[in-house]
């Protein structure tokens, strides 16, 4: 059995009455590439908000690295080694693309409270960033204002900023969302390339089953407030309960 | 807003011969104005009042255009930093350069005190908890007469003998040139640009492992000390310290200068802050009933930049010379 690097045990989290997590739990084993999916408002983004410490479980243990996270804040969590990119492009609009990833890279080498240097003087960051960048195939626009880049290319930047934090556990929302045929697959190509290349643990919200079965080495299903299904992607495309309830109406 | 305006990944570029001449025209000004009499004193200690404003403005720009944070309650630091230097004088009898040091020392420590509970709240409740915070050191300041002086203020402060107005003049602008150059230096660092990316997006800046409360704290401390340094100034050239330094129309003041010069601008603030003092002198100089209208042209001054040139005069200034720039 291999070593996990998280694990969710026994959580639940309602909003406002409104349950949406009732008593999960899986692990997630370390240096696996592995998928998250369900249906609209099964409560996929939920789960990485409370992994990530946005939401706080009602009850249960969200264990990273040996650690119970649960309750920790968002940025404390970020420097243990987790890092996200979200299913909404979520990057600095009014800043150019070198320097969203520089100013993670800053962070991550908590350099922040530098009140001297120039930025523009951070040798090493800036290499570092422009490394980054050549890595998701951002480089040639570095110096463009990051939220005048096409939707394709803002998602790519918000995983160039994930990537930029030197994660252990990576969550990627919806990677491919809002983009062409294409894209996608462009895209599925750069994750499946950063995994192998990295060999960090990623988790992956997806709707496209021909994406999920395709790279996944485990896929969870997410329905009815639990995890219905774990498994191969052949185990879980042969999987009675996950045909009915959610991939049977794709089909 | 405009997208152009935003991009201080080069705030305050010195490179150009343009700067040198504007500090060397700033140096020469007052020996200029002081052939012309009384008037010429009279501009001297006007030209005196926008460089302190101006430093003021560009003090509270740190939170407001580079942090994205609207303070409603920034003379809080101003009348801190300006009953500092009026008690330590007069009181204490303490020479002037050392109360000039204690002013922002002071207004840091009121700005850390106010600023802990209020970077716990954003947008409007930010902006409004400032402003409380304000008014109650202003009540304070107004209704603890046997220290403060109350509503009479504290008049009468010592001017060492060998600071005429030429000479304050030029210490004032000594001491904005400085400070300049500090805040230059603060934006362009790493701090500066941590204090940009949770302005751009506090939640995305949370992800990427920063701890947004604390940079902001961090930052309206350092705010506080400028504008405490702003309040010392002004108060030696008033050589009074008045409750309206705490008042929130005080507050208002860098709002309105930055709006004009434009918030996503190093010197913009300054600038605006200078030109709204003109025309306020002006307008008087014309007739003194005139100041009535002062209310009138500032929202016309206003509603012209916001419809208008909504990056303040900084972006026409790069609209009309980017292209010569580049
Ligand atoms: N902060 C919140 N407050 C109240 N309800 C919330 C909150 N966040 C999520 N929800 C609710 O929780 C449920 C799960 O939402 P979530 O965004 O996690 O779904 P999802 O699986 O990511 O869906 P999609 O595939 O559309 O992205 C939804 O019913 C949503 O309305
Ligand atoms: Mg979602």
């Amino acid at each position: 059995m291999a070593n996990h690097i998280l694990s969710i045990e026994h959580v639940s989290k309602s909003f406002e009455g409104l349950q949406v997590f009732n008593d999960v739990s899986f692990a997630i084993a370390e240096g696996e590439l592995s998928s998250i999916i369900g249906p609209n408002g099964a409560g996929k983004t939920t789960l990485f908000n409370l992994i990530t410490g946005y939401h706080i479980p009602d009850d249960g243990k969200i264990v990273f690295e040996g650690r119970n996270i649960a309750g920790m804040q968002p940025f404390d969590i970020v420097r243990l080694g987790m890092a996200r990119a979200f299913q909404r492009t979520n990057i600095f609009p009014r800043m150019s693309v070198l320097e969203n990833v520089l100013t993670t890279v800053i962070t991550r080498q908590k350099g922040n409270l530098n009140f001297v240097t120039p930025t523009r003087n951070l040798k090493s960051a800036h290499d570092r960033a422009y490394e980054i960048l050549e890595g998701v195939g951002l480089a040639d626009m570095a110096q463009r204002l990051s939220g005048t880049l096409a939707h394709g290319n803002q998602k790519r930047l918000d995983i160039a900023v994930a990537l930029a934090l030197e994660p252990k556990l990576l969550l990627l929302d919806e990677p491919t969302a809002g983009m062409s045929p294409e894209e996608r697959w462009q895209t599925v190509e750069l994750v499946k390339q950063l995994w192998e290349r990295l060999k960090i643990t990623m988790l992956f919200i997806e709707h496209d089953m021909d994406i999920v079965f395709g790279i996944s080495q485990t896929v969870r299903v997410l329905c009815y407030k639990t995890l219905l299904a774990e498994g191969t992607p052949k185990e879980i495309s042969a999987n009675q309960q996950v045909i009915e309830a959610y991939l049977g109406e794709e089909v | 807003m405009d997208s152009q305006a935003v991009n201080q990944s080069q705030s305050g570029n010195l490179n150009r011969p343009g700067t040198v001449a504007i500090v060397v025209a700033l140096v020469l000004l007052p020996f200029i104005l002081s052939q012309f009499g009384r008037t010429g004193e009279f501009w001297i200690w006007v030209t005196t009042e926008m460089i302190i404003t101006g430093l003021f403005a560009m003090s509270l720009n740190l939170i407001l255009g580079f942090g994205g944070m609207v303070s409603f309650g920034h003379a809080a630091f101003f009348g801190v930093g300006a009953y500092t230097v009026a008690l330590l004088m007069k009181k204490a009898g303490v020479p002037l350069f050392l109360a000039l040091l204690a002013a922002p020392v002071a207004a840091a420590i009121a700005a850390a005190i106010i600023g802990w509970f209020c970077v716990r709240l954003i947008g409007l409740y930010f902006a409004i908890l400032t402003l409380a915070f304000s008014q109650l050191l202003y009540m304070i300041v107004f209704q603890w007469y046997t220290f403060t002086g109350g509503d009479d203020g504290i008049h009468g402060i010592p001017r060492p003998e060998f600071l005429g107005p030429t000479s304050y003049y030029l210490l004032c602008l000594a001491i904005f040139l400085v400070c300049f150059m500090l805040m230059r230096m603060i934006v362009n660092s790493s701090f500066g640009l941590s204090i940009r990316t949770i302005r751009e997006n506090m939640e995305r800046a949370k992800f990427i492992g920063i701890n947004v409360r604390r940079y902001q704290w961090i930052n309206f401390i350092i705010a506080g000390a400028f504008a405490g340094l702003a309040g010392g100034l002004l108060c030696e050239l008033n050589r009074f310290a008045q409750t309206e330094f705490l008042h929130w129309s005080k507050s208002a003041e860098p709002i309105l200068g930055s709006l004009v010069g434009g918030m996503y601008s190093l010197a913009g603030p300054a600038v605006g802050s200078a030109v709204l003092i003109f025309m306020k002198i002006i307008l008087q100089q014309l007739h003194r009933s005139m100041v009535e209208m002062w209310a009138i042209v500032l929202g016309s001054i206003l509603l012209v930049v916001v419809l208008f040139a909504p990056g303040g005069l900084a972006s026409l200034y790069q609209k009309l010379f980017r292209k010569s720039d580049s």
